[in-house]
């Protein structure tokens, strides 16, 4: 592959996306998104809330991050404008002038410094008159990497608890986990948003959103990634991330015994993910032999995805027990069943007993986890963080440093890449100027609805 | 009575039994009726499936064509035949084209039997298909049954397979339905039909494997398990079979099952499934029970109108038995002229006219004993007259000659003689009076006037009375007993006369103690009434003496009118009394009276 | 999917912060190599040797001295020179560490190499198989990518209708040929915060100022601007709610809030507001003269708000419009205004008249020698970005008189030059990002 999959990807959705888009952003209208994910708080320090493409994109809706990472990876400014290291891992950032937030209270160092406190509150973190000082225990371009998160968004609580941002659109109506609307914030920083509001109406599946486009309820809604290609048809413009999401067979504890090791590794080898990706995924993604995708890191070839049916049977030979394990799938998930089903087949191949099951409790999970970041150091620790796996600590930025992490990670055994999948979006053809950004979200800041007249 | 109950009693035993034979009878030949019925039915609904798995099975062969004939298959074909294929547009293929067909299984197979498209295991793709030695054979054959795995499951269907024309190496449709409540809801079964599925699976019988026509075919009400027995012996007979299942204590619940094998495809044909079909014996045991019931009511409407019909012939029937038996009552009452009507002319008629032929002869038989008795009483009355009269007549008759005589011969004695004879007649002329007065006393007993009388009172009165006359000089002592109870109850009685009666058997016992002896007197109070017992220790009675003493003119003592102890018994009888006598030859003789207590005594309680 | 120009990262970004009054050259100096130079000449000047090196001592810690096989395979977008450049800068590096490359039957290690990249770096990959084992060890060695894409404006292929002006990675709003003699050799460029002024020296383009733009207020998205060469200065700069001139020498830029209105007609000024465009060889020879007609621009939008200095005609306001054009008559001028809800409003002083052609929001007039004289250039869909195309208007129905000139991505800008006989179109290109403005004219021979 001699150019990098996702390129390939925005490049081929911008063109499906620009046809007769030939007119200036209007102003006006109200955008209706439905979304699968039902966020259930919109405060970006909220940890408990679980890590997702949806929430990613509702947070850059109404909050900034101090910096921002480009295309390319690179960190830019953003709330912040220029950083400098003002010792060993100490590192200063210097705040934009003459933002405010949408209760109009100026952005101060003291606001981010309280709102990056309530997100890290093991972080040491020092103010004066326009910057902040964060002293941290990892690199700078990590620190970077991770300020550029969401999660790391600058919030101010209001006085009746709900979190004011200085991003392009304020709350107005907000009931957790099913609907938020969303107005125009008239004073942002980078420009009143073309848009005046936008509805957002959440915990819908697929099909619903399919239908909620197709019936012009909805303008904007997510897509499948399996779905990617049939959903294109004139009048909708239809979008995909880099492959940020990485679907993974999850054992639900360490690996025990050689027997299970091997019985793992027969597991592992039996995955025809090649075949699966062609059929089941329709072409979506990357079968995927590692954690992170190879766009990345780099060196994700060197982790074969490939089907090995000698060496699973090889290493199931080895063993002298044949337990059964069920593995559980999100049931909502139509994809995922299949995907169960046949994982099931092929370690039956291999003479391992997978029950495809949907409950909860079972030998291992076949889990869809969004990666954290584009920096992948920062990936791959959230990731061992929301799996539960342990990740030895490096010091070294060094692709090499996190190529040992990773097959560390891997060689526990408790977790079997699959494929990283992109996230992907359709809108009507009403709606420009929307973008998705390589981490898996949306961002509609600059999106507004042509005014079409008949 | 009794007569009749007993007639009654068989006439309805013969209509009972009448009733619950012809009851049982037809109990018999209705199960008979049913049973063949039964069979009749449950046979055209063997047929009736035979034909609908016929027709369905040709429905799903059509179906299965058309799919394998579609645009869709022939480009899948076409795909198929290009030099690298790419299938993987075509793996959900499949469900769309069952769903247009209504079809629960479709694979798409290509020629070497690998998977391109199925629908109820999407995930097999790539995978060869199993259970089919060669497929282009198969897509000629009408569709049959077989059992469909996937990673979590088997269902049993009736497939069919069809392969696309015109090209080299075609695309096979292997699809079908499955044989499952949907399925068998499509059977037309009657109402208390149903039709069950067992699909064979694995070694022992299990509940999840019973298919019902829906899904609620309660399994809480009818335990799955019940099966079990039909089940493994079909697995192991691999006939057919009928069984009865009981759901219940109640009969109206049982089920008449019959399990038909249904067998695969291959050599072996594998048995794959088992129909059971039930029968319901609810209308059956309903119907019986209704006939049962029938039978009950009309058994027992039939008795009681036997009873009430046969009453009324009984009655018709005893009732000339009943007036004989009533008129023979009366007879033995003494009312011998009572006569019964005579109906007719049947046995019981002439029984009639013979009783009252006998009461007639009875009546004049009495009537001449009577007339019998009268002389036989005249008679002895005449005797006693007679022999009455001749003892004073014959010293007046020697008196008057010795008059006669001394006028004759010595007219100077003739004063002397005359006037001792004189007075030998006046005597004599008064003895005869004497007689004559007692008889004539006798014919003018009075009425007796009744009143609360203490009957003790009256005894000491006769014993103080002759008192005297039995300690009299000359004559050996009589001893006087008083017993004399005083708790003796009132009775209604003319003093006067019992006083009479009560001297009279004095008078009898003083007679019958020449010698001497002992008198008792005696009264008690028995069952209540009041007795009064006169006893002697004299020479007693004999036994014909005791039979006649109370016949009026009879005496057993040379002197005496034999007036006495009749006067007593008269009295007695006047005061609605009784007497009796006890007496043995040699010690003595006891009279009775027994008379009945005083209204107002009784009324006191007494 | 128009690739939005107001999304791109905040430009004044640097690592390090330097003083204000130091940054206007520095960077610019440095974007211009970047674009011009570095980027052309990337896999010339670019170092490898010391990832070679690195590499290599990695393997050979590994393998030791001795006979390997060696394969190499590029997974990265690395052109096959750099790629042939690597491949033999790789083996040498190895064979200065005492590595002999044999057949994999001879060798005692089986080396591959890949290389790779991901988003910031080239990774190159060495997997070593030695004895025959079916354990790899793996080296990796990562260097830097250069960022943004290639393109600069040397590199835009040459047309008839389209020449290319400028091109840089930031958006430009506007660019305005100060000076030309066969071609363009003095250019102000406007972009959202400042206005660089280029001149061509021996062949290339050298930044001659750039002066910053003031402004209190943030801009609206979807960011409008103009650059006015004016009569007695060097430019009038106009964005939504500031007016910017230049005084003295070299010029300065003084900014200030305003709201005065924009001018919709370039040409020659004829004095009391009047524009006068000459005949420029038109039958009747006359020339033309219009009242020059301002504008008012929404400060917080795109878009203008409708509201005419002087009138047109009784015609005081009309709907809110992204772009006019202007077509005289003989009697009258014919106004064309792109309003915002997708239709063209043509507006005579006395009627106005609603059409939908299906164009776009710019639009912009052109005078000519050619045809009737007049021209409107018109943004429409293209093939697979959009295209700029020149009508007519012999009555009220547009007649294409060109075909369509297509662009490699979204027309961000489309204004009439001062000269009126051309016209600046402003594109963002599609796959590079960056944005590119071309000259528009028309040919007579066409």
């Amino acid at each position: 592959m001699k150019r990098i999959g996702w390129l390939w990807l925005v490049v081929s959705s911008a063109l499906l996306a620009s046809l007769a888009a030939e007119t200036r952003p209007q102003y006006g209208g109200t955008l209706h998104v439905a979304m699968r994910t039902a966020v259930s708080s919109l405060d970006p320090a909220d940890t408990g809330g679980v890590d997702s493409f949806a929430r990613r994109s509702l947070m850059r809706l109404m909050f900034d991050t101090l910096v921002t990472m480009d295309e390319s990876g690179r960190v830019q400014g953003w709330l912040a404008t220029s950083w400098q290291a003002s010792g060993p891992q100490r590192l200063q950032l210097r705040l934009r002038r003459g933002i405010t937030f949408h209760d109009g209270n100026a952005l101060t160092a003291e606001a981010v410094a309280a709102s990056l406190r309530s997100a890290n509150p093991s972080w040491n973190i020092s103010v004066d008159s326009d910057s902040v000082t964060i002293e941290h225990d990892n690199s700078d371009s990590l620190l970077l990497a991770e300020l550029a998160l969401a999660r790391n968004a600058i919030e101010k609580k209001m006085s009746d608890g709900k979190p004011s941002g200085t991003g392009p659109f304020q709350i107005a109506e907000w009931q957790p986990g099913k609907k938020l609307t969303l107005t125009t914030a008239e004073s942002c920083w980078r420009g009143r948003p073309f848009l005046d509001a936008i509805e957002i109406e959440m915990g819908k599946n697929y099909r619903d959103q399919m239908l909620a486009l197709e019936s012009g309820k909805a303008e904007f809604i997510e897509v499948a990634a399996e779905q990617f290609h049939r959903v294109s048809v004139d009048g909708r413009e239809i979008a995909s991330s880099a492959p940020m999401e990485l679907t993974a067979l999850l054992f639900s504890r360490e690996a025990t015994s050689p027997d299970d090791k091997a019985l793992r590794e027969a597991l592992a080898y039996s995955v025809e993910r090649n075949s699966i990706r062609s059929v089941l995924l329709q072409g979506a993604g990357q079968p995927a032999g590692s954690l992170l995708p190879n766009w990345m890191t780099g060196y994700a070839f060197t982790f074969s995805a490939e089907a090995d049916l000698n060496r699973a049977r090889h290493a199931h030979a080895q063993t002298r027990s044949n337990p059964t394990w069920t593995l559980a799938y999100d049931p909502n998930d139509t994809v995922a069943r299949l995907l169960a089903e046949r994982i099931a087949l092929n370690a039956r191949d291999a003479g391992v007993t997978l029950q495809p099951s949907t409950n909860a409790t079972a030998d291992l999970r076949l889990v869809r986890i969004p990666l954290a970041s584009a920096n992948p150091s920062l990936a791959l620790t959230a990731l061992a963080s929301a799996t539960g796996l342990s990740v030895a600590k490096t010091k070294s930025d060094s692709v090499e440093a996190l190529y040992a992490s990773e097959q560390a990670l891997l060689a526990t055994r408790q977790i079997v890449p699959l494929f990283h999948l992109p996230a992907s979006y359709a809108a009507s053809a009403r709606v420009k100027g929307w973008t998705v950004n390589r981490d898996g979200s949306w961002s509609l800041a600059d999106a507004w609805l042509e005014n079409r007249q008949p | 009575m009794i007569f009749r109950r007993k007639l009654l009693a068989v006439f309805a035993l013969t209509v009972f039994l009448s009733v619950g034979g012809v009851a049982t009878l037809v109990l018999i030949m209705t199960r008979r009726a049913f049973e063949q019925n039964e069979e009749q039915r449950t046979a055209a609904l063997v047929a009736q499936f035979q034909r609908e798995f016929t027709r369905q099975g040709d429905d799903i062969a059509r179906r299965v064509g058309e799919i394998a004939a579609s645009d869709a298959v022939s480009r899948m074909a076409s795909a198929v035949a290009g030099p690298t294929p790419d299938l993987a547009g075509y793996f959900d293929a499949a469900k769309s084209l069952a769903e247009s067909r209504q079809l629960d299984f479709l694979d798409l197979v290509d020629a070497h039997g690998t998977i391109i498209s199925s629908f109820q295991s999407p995930a097999k793709f790539g995978y060869p298909e199993s259970g089919f030695e060669n497929l282009s054979a198969a897509a000629e054959q009408r569709a049959f049954l077989a059992q469909e795995e996937s990673t979590d499951s088997t269902a049993l269907g009736l497939f069919a397979v069809r392969a696309t024309r015109g090209f080299e190496h075609p695309v096979y449709a292997i699809g079908g339905r499955r044989l499952d409540s949907t399925f068998l809801s499509t059977l037309d079964l009657p109402a208390d039909m149903r039709a069950l599925l067992y699909h064979n699976h694995g070694d022992r019988f299990s509940r999840e494997w019973l298919i019902g026509p829906q899904a609620g075919n309660s399994p809480d009400a009818h335990p799955a398990d019940r099966f079990e027995p039909l089940v493994d012996a079909v697995r192991k007979s691999n006939q057919e079979m009928t069984f009865k299942i009981s759901w219940s204590s109640d009969q109206a619940d049982d089920e008449l099952f019959r399990a038909i094998p249904l067998r695969g495809l291959g050599k072996e044909r594998p048995l794959l499934g088992i129909l059971l079909i039930g029968a319901s014996q609810r209308s059956y045991v309903e119907l019986k029970r209704h006939i049962r019931a029938s039978a009950l009511l009309v058994g027992g409407g039939g008795i009681v109108l036997a009873i009430l019909l046969s009453s009324w012939a009984a009655a018709r029937v005893t009732r000339p038995v009943e007036q004989l038996a009533r008129a023979a009552q009366e007879v033995a009452n003494g009312n011998w002229d009572t006569r019964v009507e005579v109906p007719g002319y049947d046995e019981v008629s002439q029984l009639a006219d013979s009783f009252n032929r006998m009461t007639s002869e009875l009546l004049s038989h009495r009537e001449r004993l009577v007339q019998a008795e009268r002389v036989a009483a005249w008679r002895e009355l005449a005797r006693r007259l007679a022999h009455e009269l001749k003892n004073p007549l014959f010293p007046l008759q020697l008196t008057v000659e010795n008059l006669v005589r001394a006028r004759e011969q010595s007219p100077e004695q003739f004063d002397e003689v005359f006037g001792e004879s004189a007075r030998t007649l006046l005597a004599e002329i008064s003895n005869l009076k004497s007689i004559i007065g007692r008889f004539s006393e006798f014919s003018k007993m009075p009425q007796p006037q009744l009143q609360a009388l203490q009957l003790n009172e009256t005894i000491a009165n006769v014993a103080q009375l002759f008192h005297a006359q039995l300690q009299a000089p000359g004559r050996p002592p009589i001893e006087c007993r008083l017993e004399l109870d005083p708790q003796l109850p009132l009775v209604d009685a003319d003093p006067e006369l019992l006083h009479k009666a009560i001297s009279n058997l004095v008078l009898n016992a003083m007679d019958a103690m020449p010698l001497g002896g002992t008198l008792t007197l005696r009264s008690r109070r028995e069952d209540g009434h009041a007795v009064v017992e006169v006893g002697d220790t004299g020479t007693g009675l004999t036994r014909e003496e005791r039979e006649r003493i109370f016949t009026p003119y009879y005496t057993s003592k040379q002197h005496g009118t034999g007036l006495g102890l009749a006067i007593v018994q008269s009295v007695v009888s006047d005061h609605k009394g009784r007497i009796s006598v006890q007496s043995e030859s040699g010690r003595g003789t006891t009279f009775m009276i027994e008379l009945p207590s005083s209204v107002r005594d009784a009324r006191l309680g007494n | 999917m128009r690739i939005a120009v107001y999304n791109s990262a905040i430009p004044d970004v640097t690592a390090n912060t330097v003083p204000r009054a130091t940054r206007s050259i520095l960077p610019f100096i440095f974007r211009l190599c970047f674009f011009l130079i570095v980027v052309s000449c990337l896999a010339a000047a670019t170092d490898w040797s010391v990832p070679e090196q690195q590499l290599a001592r990695k393997i050979v810690a590994i393998t030791g001295p001795g006979a390997v096989s060696l394969s190499v395979e590029n997974r990265s977008s690395l052109s096959r020179r750099d790629n042939d450049i690597v491949q033999n800068g790789l083996r040498s590096a190895l064979e200065g560490t005492g590595l002999r490359f044999v057949k994999p039957e001879q060798s005692a290690a089986n080396l591959t190499i890949f290389l790779s990249e991901n988003a910031s770096s080239y990774v190159w990959v060495a997997q070593i198989q030695q004895g025959g084992g079916a354990e790899l060890a793996v080296v990796i060695v990562s260097t830097p990518r250069a960022a943004g894409g290639s393109s600069a404006g040397e590199a835009v292929p040459l047309s008839l209708r389209k020449t290319p002006l400028w091109a840089q990675e930031s958006p430009i709003l506007d660019v305005a040929v100060l000076e030309e003699g066969a071609t363009p050799v003095h250019l102000a460029v406007l972009d959202a915060e400042r206005v660089s002024l280029y001149r061509m020296q021996g062949g290339r383009w050298q930044q001659e100022q750039a002066m910053e733009i003031s402004h209190a207020r943030p801009w609206p998205r979807d960011l409008r601007g103009r650059l006015i060469p004016g009569r007695d200065h060097l430019l009038d700069v106009y964005l939504p709610g500031v007016l910017c001139h230049t005084a003295g020498s070299p010029p300065a830029l003084s900014c200030r809030e305003s709201d005065d209105p924009w001018p919709l007609v370039s040409g020659a000024t004829g004095g009391n507001d009047l524009a006068v465009f000459p005949s420029a060889g038109l039958a009747n020879g006359a020339s033309t003269v219009v009242p020059r007609t301002a504008a008012f621009f929404a400060p917080t939008r795109n878009f203008f708000t409708g509201v005419l200095t002087p009138a047109v005609g009784k015609f005081a306001i009309v709907p809110h419009f992204y772009s006019a054009a202007l077509v005289p008559r003989e009697k009258y001028s014919l106004w064309l205004f792109a309003t915002t809800d997708g239709q063209v409003h043509m507006v005579d002083g006395i009627s106005d008249q609603t059409s939908k052609f299906g164009w776009g929001s710019d639009i912009a007039n052109l005078k000519t020698s050619c045809g009737a004289g007049w021209q409107v250039l018109a943004t429409g869909p293209g093939i697979s970005a959009d295209s700029v195309r020149a009508h007519e208007f012999p009555d009220r129905d547009p007649v294409a008189v060109s075909s369509a000139v297509e662009f490699p991505g979204a027309v961000t800008a489309l204004w009439t030059e001062a000269r009126s006989d051309s016209a600046v179109a402003v594109v963002r290109n599609r796959e590079t990002g960056s944005y590119e403005a071309y000259r528009l004219a028309v040919a007579c021979s066409q």
